[in-house]
């Protein structure tokens, strides 16, 4: 390293270099401000380790403490691989890894002295502001995150100022101006660079699971419904199907056993397994002449590997794949926002000849559950005629006996809990009705299953999308009609109709609405302008999602297929070379604008054009000569009196200093004759 | 910080076209002519964090990680811009030489100006083997940069190229230049503060000289001047003829001093400085003193330019014509 040659051996020993105070201060705000988001998944030890470094690296910056001994950094690097030890999760996942990492950085505070340290701790800054993003990629820390980075770029450029100008407002301005400029040439890269596919496999944010689960006793899904979270958006590529049939199917729940139902194992059989994007099997329904509903999916993580689609759905989107049940599921749990394109055939059967192995699970009961409802069934079933109207019956059953749909059913044990439910308590949330329903029909040897996922949403006006939030999470039912394959029943549907129709909230009674709304945002549904605002956060985020943070291999493949015409190698390097040099085209200017020397005054420029041309007559002006002195000079080189030159002198003072003094043509033209002739002189004198 | 050299910036060949390339003048105004830039360490690291970041975002597929690793890129390329122009423009210019002693750092002193626009921060300036001084120019447009070097020989000290370099605003780049003002500095010979009275007192063969100053004998009375002892005044004349008058005394000592090279001891550079110790111990008291030396002569006078011609000679003694 030929150019790297300075002393930095002794600034790196911390010997005689300080890391300037303002500099200092400004390091530990940026590290502050870059750990507090991640407080959220690493372990209260790491925190309180950290609190610990910072509240003493303060007192050391206050001058009140002394740096820690060394044993109290053992202590302090012991506690916190307790932590990380004791956090329960595994030692290479990802939050392991950035509680580490925040751990080393917590401990390098009470030890940054010198310059080198200050470097180490900027480049984790940065880091760790990307490693956020690998949790959560929402706008809001987006904006956090270049909030940090010029709070980070700050401390460095404190560094490299003079120690005695260093002040937190000017570093913070200059950094703020830094980013700002930047900011074009990053939209460049961040358009044109080649996204390429992974190329190897790293571990993913665990984080909690939300949403649905894959067994649901009675109550849970009524314990959903009071968060408000996103659980995905959908943007229809033709008109949206009513808020009816808007009935996002995720899980379907086969067996039952001590209260909680359960989706049904993967059968072994090969011609039953998972269908992948594509690709065609025969339990397929033929749908060549059914018009498709197309949309697509943008889903927050649920670390877990289903997703959600409308009825019938078919695996089209890459790492999607269909499973003997019609449920669409994903290669991989979902750990980030993923994306993905669904299409639906609306009136598609499903099943139309139902395999024996089928018809075996989805009528199957536990033997000795139950007894009172599958008697009521066996009973309503000899009285009816045909599996269609003994359901029919059922449905008309809950609509005219006292069922109430409520959030908050009365707990039952997990022990007979249907007829619980069915005969005793009466009020149940969709999960309930759903249950009852699915037991029922099995009773009586109807093919049936419970289904779980998501039903209607919320269009959000500004941008057209459908919000589902997991407040709209459902259940229902399925039965096997012969003939018609699997049908759909919604019991819900008769005891609430608006939950259908209008969503939860209309469905509900005043009270529940009322615990409803003191937990989730739907607090805000009675206030029209702040109705409008999350309106706007949520079209914003919903654009962010779409453009930003779903910008992957196909969709920069789209962009640049409508920005350069052909995507070739050579087209996107010149696009980005194109980009690129406006971009910093723009910083020169911003950097070098003001140089440009001020336009000349004529009357300055014609001086000194003629002090120039002098200069061939052995005159030449001294640098601190004024105009008129230079001038008396060259008077005196031709040998005049000094009186001879005194109109033009006055002429030249008056144009350049009197800022009265009207600089016209005339006074122009009498200035260069006056030159002219002395020059004329001069140049005579010198010849003879 | 010292500033030293690489190992590169010594070669000749390097030095041959560094003087093609930024000739020596007293003047310089930088520009893409005479800067270089290149990138730091904490560049390379910067870098190689920006790899790391890219990696992550591929692995993981995540767009914001790719935005963060463009950022810090970005940022990288307009710093280019930012250090490059931190010097770009400025005008270096050495205004003084200084004098000093063998063993003492001579001063130079350097003018730095800069064009009209945004201000210069961070800037550092130091001659090869000195420290290197900071320097900006914020508010102001010039400013004037002491700069010292250590002088470890007599005669003329040439300090050689001016470094002149920044890391600002990030300490990603750096961008340097070595200017050659031509400057020089006299650099003295170490005294030696040695008393040898014999050698200075001076019998010499141009007839006893009187010292004002001296209180041996009463020769004459005269009116009081302002700045006559107060002890000289006759108090008893004043008190008849309400004049002051004061008696003056005179020394009978030779005043002016011949320091002579082959009267001190030692080598020749032992010599030197003891003549210099003499010399400015006689400079000091005010005395007429010259200087002998084998091929030289400096005749007695006083003041300190006499003072300077003498340590001059001293200075230069023996030495090849610069």
């Amino acid at each position: 390293m030929a150019f790297l040659r300075r002393n930095e051996a002794t600034e790196a020993l911390g010997i005689g270099y300080q890391i300037p105070r303002n500099s200092l201060a400004l390091l530990m705000i940026a590290q502050a401000v870059v750990v507090l988001p991640h407080a959220a998944h690493i372990t209260p030890w790491i925190i309180a380790v950290g609190l610990i470094c910072g509240y003493w690296r303060w007192m050391v910056f206050q001058g009140r403490w002394d740096y820690p001994q060394r044993w109290i950094k053992v202590l302090l690097v012991v506690a916190s691989a307790i932590g990380v030890g004791a956090s329960g999760k595994s030692a290479f996942s990802l939050e392991t890894a950035t509680g580490l990492l925040i751990v080393a950085f917590a401990l390098k505070l009470v030890e940054m002295k010198s310059r080198r340290d200050a470097y180490l701790v900027i480049h984790l800054c940065y880091f760790i502001v990307a490693a956020e993003f690998l949790f959560d990629q929402s706008i809001g820390v987006a904006v956090y995150s270049v909030l940090s980075m010029v709070i980070v770029t700050a401390a460095l450029v404190g560094l490299h100022q003079l120690h005695t100008r260093v002040r937190v407002s000017t570093s913070l301005r200059t950094a703020a101006v830094l980013v700002m400029q930047a900011m074009p040439l990053m939209l460049v890269l961040f358009l044109f660079f080649p996204r390429v596919a992974p190329l190897w496999s790293v571990p993913l944010p665990g984080g909690t699971r939300t949403g649905m689960t894959d067994h649901v006793a009675p109550g849970d899904i009524a314990a959903l419904t009071r968060a408000y979270e996103i659980a995905f958006r959908a943007v229809f590529y033709g008109p949206m199907p009513p808020a009816r049939a808007l009935y996002w199917r995720g899980l379907v729940y086969s067996n039952f056993s001590q209260g909680t139902w359960s989706v049904g194992g993967v059968s072994a059989a090969p011609e039953n397994a998972p269908v992948g994007a594509g690709a065609r099997a025969d339990f397929m329904p033929d749908v060549s002449d059914i018009e498709p509903v197309s949309y697509q999916i943008l889903m927050e993580p649920t670390q877990a590997s289903w997703l959600f689609g409308l009825d019938v759905a078919l695996p089209v989107a890459h790492g999607t794949s269909l499973t003997r049940d019609f449920r669409l599921i994903s290669a991989e749990p979902i750990h980030t926002m993923i994306r993905y394109r669904g299409v639906a055939y609306p009136d598609a059967p499903m099943d139309l000849q139902l395999p024996e192995w089928l018809r075996i699970r989805e009528t199957r009961l536990p033997d000795d559950d139950n007894p009172r409802i599958i008697a009521f069934a066996k009973d309503l079933a000899a009285n009816t005629d045909g599996n269609e109207a003994f359901l029919a019956n059922v449905l008309q059953y809950i609509r005219t006996q006292p069922f109430f749909y409520t959030l908050n059913p009365p707990l039952l044990s997990n022990a007979d809990s249907v007829d619980a439910f069915w005969f005793d308590s009466r009020r149940g949330f969709c999960s309930h009705f759903a249950g009852a329903f699915v037991y029922m029909a099995r009773a009586v040897g109807i093919p049936a299953r419970m289904v779980g996922g998501y039903q209607g949403g919320e269009v959000n006006p500004l941008t057209g999308h459908l919000v589902v939030r997991q407040c709209d999470a459902h259940a229902w039912t399925e039965v096997w009609l012969e003939g018609r394959g699997w049908v759909r029943f919604d019991p819900t549907a008769a005891v609430a109709p608006a939950r259908i129709e209008s969503g939860l909230n209309a469905a509900l009674s005043e009270a529940d609405r009322a615990v409803l709304s003191s937990v989730t945002g739907a607090r805000f549904e009675g206030v029209p302008g702040l109705r409008d605002v999350v309106y706007l956060f949520e079209s914003m985020q919903h654009r962010w999602n779409l453009w930003v943070v779903g910008y992957d291999t196909e969709v920069q493949a789209r962009y640049l297929a409508d920005l350069l015409g052909e995507v070739t190698p050579t087209r996107v390097g010149l696009a980005m070379l194109l980009g690129g040099g406006v971009s910093l085209a723009l910083v020169v200017v911003s950097l070098f604008w003001r140089r440009r020397p001020m336009p000349d005054h004529p009357a300055q420029r014609m001086f000194r054009r003629f002090a120039e041309r002098l200069v061939r007559s052995g005159l030449s002006r001294a640098p601190q000569e004024t105009p008129a002195h230079f001038l008396a000079r060259v008077n005196a080189a031709r040998n005049r009196a000094p009186s001879d030159i005194a109109p033009l002198i006055d002429h030249l003072d008056s144009l350049l200093y009197n800022p009265d003094v009207v600089c016209t043509k005339d006074a122009l033209r009498t200035l260069r004759s006056g030159l002219r002739r002395l020059q004329v002189d001069v140049a005579l004198r010198a010849r003879s | 910080m010292a500033v030293e050299l690489s190992a590169f910036e010594r070669s000749p060949r390097f030095n041959r076209w560094l003087d093609r390339r930024i000739p020596p003048s007293r003047s310089l105004t930088l520009s893409q002519q005479s800067i270089f830039i290149f990138p730091t360490i904490t560049g390379f690291l910067f870098g190689g964090l920006i790899v790391l970041l890219i990696l992550g975002a591929i692995n993981y597929q995540n767009s914001l990680v790719y935005g963060v690793a463009f950022t810090l890129g970005s940022l990288f390329l307009v710093t280019i811009l930012y250090t490059f122009r931190n010097l770009s423009g400025l005008t270096i210019e050495l205004i003084a030489a200084g004098t000093g002693f063998v063993g003492e750092d001579v001063e130079f002193q350097v003018r730095m100006s800069r064009s009209k626009g945004k201000g210069r921060e961070g800037i550092q300036l130091g001659w090869l083997g000195a420290i290197a001084q900071w320097a900006e120019l914020y508010d102001t447009e010039a400013c004037t940069v002491r700069l010292f070097v250590p002088a470890k020989a007599r005669g003329w000290l040439d300090p050689g190229r001016l470094l002149i370099e920044t890391q600002y605003p990030l300490g990603l780049l750096r961008a340097w230049t070595w200017v050659d003002l031509g400057a020089r500095a006299l650099v003295y010979p170490q005294p030696l503060f040695i008393d040898q009275p014999e050698l200075i007192a001076r019998r010499g063969e141009e007839g006893e000289l009187m010292d004002p100053q001296g209180s041996d004998d009463f020769s004459d009375m005269r009116t009081y001047r302002p700045g006559d002892p107060v002890r000289h005044v006759i108090w008893r004349a004043y008190a008849r003829t309400d004049q002051l008058v004061v008696k003056e005394y005179t020394s009978y000592l030779d005043p002016r001093l011949m320091l002579d090279y082959d009267r001190v001891a030692g080598g020749t550079e032992e010599r030197l400085s003891r003549l210099t110790g003499m010399a400015l111990n006689a400079a000091r008291s005010g005395r007429e003193f010259g200087l002998v030396l084998p091929g030289t002569k400096v005749r007695p006078g006083i003041g300190d330019p006499h003072r300077d011609s003498i340590l001059r000679a001293l200075a230069l003694y023996g030495l090849p014509q610069a």
